[in-house]
């Protein structure tokens, strides 16, 4: 989780390299990582790759929104997000998402109210790249 | 891909200001375009003289483009990287973005 002063939201040309696992979250009973992976079709086509398009500085600061809010959950103890910008191949990470909770459940829930949400408010957009194009 | 300009199809006496209004993902697939300039009305004594809102940029955009119909329909405007209501006015020196079927994650 975030030392003071680190962003909870970060952009990342490229796809996201692996997970670096920081110290646990205090009160924390439950660590949750969500990864975004690009899969190999899209509305039934092969693809290679996504190109994802990014409206900054709205999309970072939509994100910060987000956490904000969902902060203000019980048992919620720190979020924090990554989303890739431009061409992330096949089998790659695009998403990462980061809940700290003091109980499972809140966390789960957390987790899912933040993938639905960003995927209706967030200003991010993608792209296929069918395979052979 | 290079930015649009749209005349303005109304009253020729009618003041409106040109507001530039930035696209992404399929809305600007779909104008072949990163942004559209659109004429719009500026509002009367009861709406706010001389301003220009999201509501009449809207209208507009309705009006005038019509590739775009189905993402503003939808859609939501956003007015300096933040979304605006229809009763937002927009100033002009203030970034506008029309943002539709978005898809991160």
């Amino acid at each position: 989780m975030p030392v003071a002063g680190e962003s909870v939201v970060s952009i990342v040309d490229g796809p996201l390299g692996p997970h670096v696992p920081g110290p646990a979250e205090a009160g924390a009973g439950a660590a949750l990582l969500f990864e975004g992976i690009v899969r190999g079709d899209e509305a039934g086509r092969p693809i290679e790759a996504l190109d994802y398009e990014v409206y900054e500085p709205m999309a970072s600061r939509e994100l910060g929104l987000l956490i904000g809010e969902l902060l203000g959950g019980e048992g919620i103890l720190a979020i924090r997000a990554w989303h890739s910008r431009g061409r992330v191949p096949v089998g790659a990470v695009s998403f990462r998402l980061l809940v700290a909770s003091v109980h499972r459940k809140e966390g789960l829930r957390a987790m899912d109210a933040f993938i639905d949400r960003m995927k209706r408010d967030v200003p991010i957009w993608k792209r296929a790249v069918v395979a052979g194009a | 891909m290079e930015p649009v300009q749209k005349e303005s199809a109304g009253s020729s006496a009618a003041p409106t200001r040109d507001v530039v209004v930035r696209l992404f993902g399929p809305a600007a697939d779909a104008l072949g375009a990163p942004s559209v300039t659109v004429a719009v009305p500026l509002g009367s004594l009861q709406t706010g003289a001389g301003e220009v809102t999201c509501g009449a940029l809207r209208k507009a955009l309705l009006r005038e483009v019509p590739a775009l119909r189905p993402f503003v329909e939808t859609g939501r405007i956003a007015v300096s990287h933040a979304f605006a209501r229809d009763a937002r006015r927009i100033l002009p020196d203030e970034e506008v973005a029309l943002i539709a079927m978005v898809g991160g994650g």
